[in-house]
């Protein structure tokens, strides 16, 4: 059984990597322990509002490179320490056969070379999946500049993998992480694209990272602008078929001359989540969201923005506008939509209606009609002071979670 | 008239009938203080005209029954109410009505049966096993509504070679799977002997949970709204005398 305080250090340099998500997999049980929960399921909230899914814990935090934004790099001084397979194995099916989680979300520090690493990481999860015949959910970060085959051999164990792409430029990549290349990170995901596909194509039997593959990026470190980091993003959606880009806003930790002094906001890294939403499921192309060599807009959410640069196109019917452009409304979100969808087959709908039906109008009065009836502001003008007035109102309580000085470390990542 | 019923699906359906035509009908399987004066009637189930009423409401919707079965394990004191109106739609209109989002009557059963599923959903997350010496696990649950049986698929297919115990500690039954067999028992209060290692796992989950906190992002709101502290009573992790203590970062 693994110590306290490793399980502490371990899992504290673990904690900035993002995703928690356990969903995208239908493994089955066929004995031992454990199975997919296509959906996803949180197992516990801590004091942050994250949901714990998975049991997030790195291998070693003793690590060769010096990111430098990373708590764990080279010249930190911080106490160093590592688990050995079987005690990640044991503590994972301890923890799930006690319903605490889903599954292991498996990282690691450079700990010795790459290969050493990822051979290290491969071992654990085979142990689990083999030997213990766990079917539980895996997501194992891959390390840059590892064998093709070891990459390969992880993909058949793990339902998820990912590499963090760090930073949104290969500039900034060279110049706070000098270790890792552009291509070092890309090269394996590529690899994983394509044999996921090829594998798919064929049929093969058993399971090719059924949850696929995801990144994440630290923003506000580096001096990209939203519209590229939005592009980037679509560009990882449709060219490598990734499931989820995380986002972490930049706090310095670290006191670099190439680090920015002071924090980049919560409500940023905010907005780009709304930005990323809006790609997956609402239809909205990069473009659409900001030009390139501009941030989003952080008085207003971007389908906001978006609406109010696209006045032409309101106020929409509710009781006519096709799926696409109820998406497109702003405060009405995809179970909104869906409900307006199924409640406009039977009768009319009017105000009365969509508000018992609880589609929320403080936003959306403004853009649609109902039975023919505007309850929104009369001139473009007056709509876009509504609008900000309120998200300022929101503004304010999102900052006084996040502004104050303390918040070191809450959004740094970039652990590999 | 108030109609009073056993709470079982016959019931309902026998007391659905009974009052299909009354335009004050109330029905309930709760006994509620009365206001003086109101005329009340206890239902006893009668299989035959249930049976007669589920055919003809199946009639009009085959999945109606579906929606019943998650109305009746509600927690809300009205629930066979919100049923009563659900159905008595289905019977008016003669054909589903699932869909009429923006009928009173299909929203509040919609919103009934929503928090029933929900509630499974996040107990299959919130459920927290402790292991018995014997091996066989055990939890006791306190969920808002009657839904222990209902969570026992989820587990016995993650954990088909343990025996497991769902107790809700509320209602005073448990479902059971003994390792081959899946059963429900009432069950009054439950005297566990642990296994020698279970302290020390959950030991070790509190220093998890403790050390993958981000404590310079406080939000206790929105953790309370993914996890309402209702759930709280019978997970290790808030099973300390102390509030967490804030984590130094390493």
């Amino acid at each position: 059984m693994i110590d306290e305080r490793r399980l502490r250090i371990l899992t504290e340099g673990a904690k900035f990597d993002v995703s928690c998500s356990s969903s995208g997999s239908k493994r089955k049980n066929s004995g031992g322990m454990g199975n997919g929960y296509p959906s996803g399921c949180c197992h516990s909230f801590t004091p942050d509002g994250r949901c714990i899914s998975l049991l997030k814990i790195l291998l070693s935090n003793n690590c060769i490179y010096n990111c430098k934004y990373c708590p764990n790099r080279l010249d930190a001084d911080v106490p160093r320490v590592s688990a050995s397979p079987e005690e990640i194995a044991e503590l994972t099916l301890d923890f799930y056969k006690r319903n605490y989680i889903e599954g292991l979300f498996l990282s690691s520090a450079v700990d010795g070379s790459p290969n050493d690493t990822m051979e290290r990481l491969v071992r654990t999860v085979k142990l689990l999946r083999t030997q213990h015949r766990f079917h539980g959910y895996i997501h194992l970060k891959g390390i840059p500049r590892a064998d093709e085959a070891l990459v390969r051999e992880a993909a058949k164990y793990a339902d998820r993998m990912s590499y963090n792409i760090e930073l949104p430029s290969e500039r900034s990549l060279k110049l706070l992480a000098p270790q890792k290349s552009k291509e070092s990170l890309l090269l394996p995901m590529r690899q994983l694209c394509e044999e996921r596909r090829v594998f798919r194509e064929e049929k093969r039997k058993g399971l090719f990272l059924p949850a696929g593959q995801t990144t994440q990026m630290i923003v506000g470190a580096s001096p990209e602008k939203d519209g590229q980091i939005v592009r980037l993003t679509q560009s990882l959606y449709r060219n490598l078929g990734l499931k989820r880009v995380y986002f972490s806003a930049y706090v310095p930790v670290v006191h670099d001359r190439l680090l920015p002094d002071r924090p980049a906001g919560q409500l940023h890294e905010h907005r780009l989540y709304q930005a990323d939403w809006l790609l997956r499921f609402y239809g909205f192309t990069a473009e659409e969201l900001a030009p390139e060599d501009e941030d989003l807009p952080l008085d207003l959410d971007p389908k906001c923005a978006w609406a109010l640069r696209n006045m032409q196109l309101f106020p929409v019917e509710v009781n006519r506008a096709p799926l696409e452009m109820l998406l497109r409304v702003p405060g009405i979100g995809g179970r909104s939509a869906q409900k307006i969808l199924e409640a406009r087959r039977y009768t009319k709908l009017t105000f009365e209606h969509l508000k018992k039906m609880r589609v929320v109008l403080k936003r959306a009065r403004h853009f649609i009609t109902a039975g023919g009836k505007f309850y929104g502001a009369n001139s473009d003008t007056a709509v876009r002071n509504l609008l900000t007035a309120g998200e300022a109102g929101e503004n304010a309580v999102q900052l006084s979670f996040f502004s104050d000085a303390e918040t070191a470390l809450s959004a740094l990542t970039g652990e590999l | 008239m108030i109609y009073f019923t056993d709470g079982t699906k016959e019931g309902f359906l026998t007391a659905f009938l009974c009052a299909y035509n009354d335009e004050d009908a109330l029905l309930s399987s709760v006994q509620t203080q009365l206001a003086l004066g109101q005329a009340t009637v206890f239902v006893a189930a009668d299989p035959q005209k249930a049976a007669k009423a589920e055919a003809r409401l199946l009639s009009y919707d085959k999945d109606c029954m579906q929606d019943l079965f998650y109305l009746l394990r509600s927690g809300m004191s009205d629930r066979e109410q919100i049923a009563f109106r659900y159905f008595k739609l289905l019977a008016d209109r003669k054909r589903p009505v699932r869909g009429m989002l923006a009928e009173d009557g299909v929203i509040a059963a919609c919103e009934c049966i929503r928090k029933v599923t929900y509630e499974i959903h996040r107990m299959h997350g919130f459920v927290r096993f402790m292991e018995s010496a014997s091996g066989a696990l055990y939890a006791p649950i306190s969920p808002d509504n009657d839904i222990a049986d209902l969570l026992v698929p989820h587990f016995r297919a993650r954990l088909p070679e343990f025996p497991f115990v769902l107790h809700d500690v509320v209602r005073k039954k448990a479902a059971v799977y003994d390792g081959t067999n899946v059963f429900t028992a009432p069950l009054q209060s439950a005297e566990i002997v642990l296994s020698a290692d279970e302290k020390k796992w959950q030991a070790l989950w509190q220093r998890y949970y403790a050390s993958v906190n981000l404590p310079q992002r406080e939000r206790l709101k929105q953790m309370r709204g993914y996890m309402p502290v209702r759930y709280w009573k019978h997970m290790p992790e808030f099973d300390r005398q102390e509030p967490f203590p804030m984590e130094t970062p390493v």
